[in-house]
């Protein structure tokens, strides 16, 4: 009988990946942000 | 005919120099009012602080810091040269940004920023004769008195003093143009983009190096702030911090000097304020991530869970992200005292960070912890408040904020005095 084992993220670079790949989304996300029309005072 | 030719030459020079002579005499009187509030903290505080340094250098360094074995390196350490290199790191980054990526938006604060980067350099990085037991060795490193090949400190040291010369060069058009010294400054001017490559090359390395110092005390810091990605940290955080200051010391400097600006200029300002606001916030969210990549990968959760964690989380969170947010809603909303407020708060969480590897979280566990004395406070206040007395010095004679042609006419007032 076949078990599936769970990768458990924490005792492998599963999490610095997920890390890695939010970091990225975040970044654009950034410079979307910071590159919009600035509000007039 | 060629012996009349030599020597008019030769009288030509001599005149020459018998003019930069007299200009240099007469620029040395003080201008502007003597009792300023300034003058009246700091005359005191920098006089206390050369009896300190006498105290220091004739008796050593046990008679004025709480300096010990366990802590050798102490604020004149952390905060001089750790921090206050970081501090002056926006000489680079903008130097690179004008002559290298070609943003001439900043040209005009790039004297500015290249002054107080050799300033900083010259006080804070010589401050570490203050800390050496036998201060008379820090010649070893140049004169070839055994070569310290492996040191990170060999390296840091002859990285410093090459910077220093690459910042003085960058600098020296200013220079040229104050003694209306035209040839001078042609030549100086064309070393300039040669100067700076050179000039961010060093920095790069001996900004990561700083941080490479401490890989060696990996089982003295505290596990939260070791890590071997130290030199990675340095450098990233040297280029926001070195924005910030520019921030801070542009606004201080635009207030204090605004008599030396073009009024047109004042707008320019804000704009160019705006823009390294901007460019901080991209620095700090790269920054942030590695420090999270960091914490990660050394799966360090558990020891979150202490007051070295709140500490910890404090400082990253509280004094890189809070300020980086904020430095990107103030570019948005063009807030500019927003920005400034980011700025200060941003060189805050560099002190504290600096401080935190370098004696805060350094020793961490021992029972016994240092606390710098009053004397060291005296002249660590002593050595920043002279590079401000030099700084302001330079800027109320030299074409740092204002432009050559904008200088007094003193050097060629004395010319014709002189012929």
């Amino acid at each position: 009988m076949e078990t599936y084992t769970y990768v458990n993220i924490f005792e492998t670079k599963g999490l610095e990946y997920l890390l890695l790949i939010s970091f990225l989304v975040l970044f654009v996300l950034l410079v979307r942000y910071l590159g919009g029309p600035q509000s007039k005072r | 005919m060629t012996a009349t030719k030599t020597l008019t030459k030769q009288t030509q020079q001599v005149s020459e120099t018998r003019r930069i002579l007299r200009f240099l005499i007469s620029e040395m009187w003080p201008k502007g009012p003597l009792l300023t509030p300034f003058n009246i903290i700091s005359i005191p505080t920098i006089m206390l602080g050369i009896g300190i340094l006498a105290v220091r250098f004739i008796y050593g360094l046990g008679s004025v810091t709480n300096l010990n074995q366990h802590y050798p390196w102490g604020l004149w350490i952390g905060f001089d040269v750790v921090t206050g290199v970081a501090f002056a790191g926006g000489a680079y980054v903008i130097t690179f940004a004008v002559y290298v990526m070609g943003l001439e938006k900043y040209h005009p604060i790039v004297r500015a920023t290249v002054l107080n980067g050799l300033l900083a350099y010259v006080f804070y990085a010589g401050a570490l004769v203050l800390d050496l037991g036998r201060p008379w060795n820090v010649i070893n490193p140049i004169i070839g008195n055994s070569f310290g090949y492996n040191s990170v400190l060999f390296l840091v040291s002859w990285h410093f003093m090459l910077y220093m010369l690459t910042e003085l060069l960058e600098f020296s058009p200013a220079i040229a143009e104050w003694l209306d010294l035209k040839r001078a400054r042609k030549i100086l001017n064309g070393l300039t983009l040669g100067a700076v490559i050179f000039g961010v090359t060093l920095s790069s390395l001996h900004q990561s190096g700083l941080g490479a110092l401490f890989l060696m005390a990996k089982p003295k810091i505290h596990p939260l702030w070791y890590t071997e990605f130290i030199p990675v940290l340095f450098l990233a955080s040297s280029i926001y911090s070195g924005l910030s200051m520019v921030i801070v010391e542009g606004t201080i400097s635009h207030r204090v000097f605004s008599n030396q600006l073009d009024p047109k200029k004042h707008h320019q300002f804000d704009e160019m304020l705006l823009g390294l606001g901007k460019g901080a916030a991209v620095a700090m969210f790269v920054y942030y991530f590695f420090k999270v990549l960091v914490f990660v990968h050394d799966r360090q959760w558990n020891l979150l869970y202490s007051g070295w964690g709140a500490w910890y989380l404090f400082e990253v969170v509280g004094c890189v992200l809070v300020p980086c947010m904020m430095y990107a809603y103030a570019y948005r909303t063009r807030r500019v005292g927003l920005l400034r407020i980011a700025a200060v708060w941003a060189l805050l969480g560099i002190l504290l960070n600096r401080l935190n590897i370098s004696i805060i979280a350094f020793n961490w566990y021992l029972p016994v912890r240092y606390y710098p004395s009053w004397q060291e406070y005296v002249v660590t206040a002593t050595v920043v408040f002279t590079e401000i007395w030099v700084f302001r010095w330079i800027v109320l004679r030299m074409p740092v904020l204002r432009e050559a042609h904008e200088l007094p006419q003193a050097a060629k007032v004395t010319v014709r005095v002189t012929a």
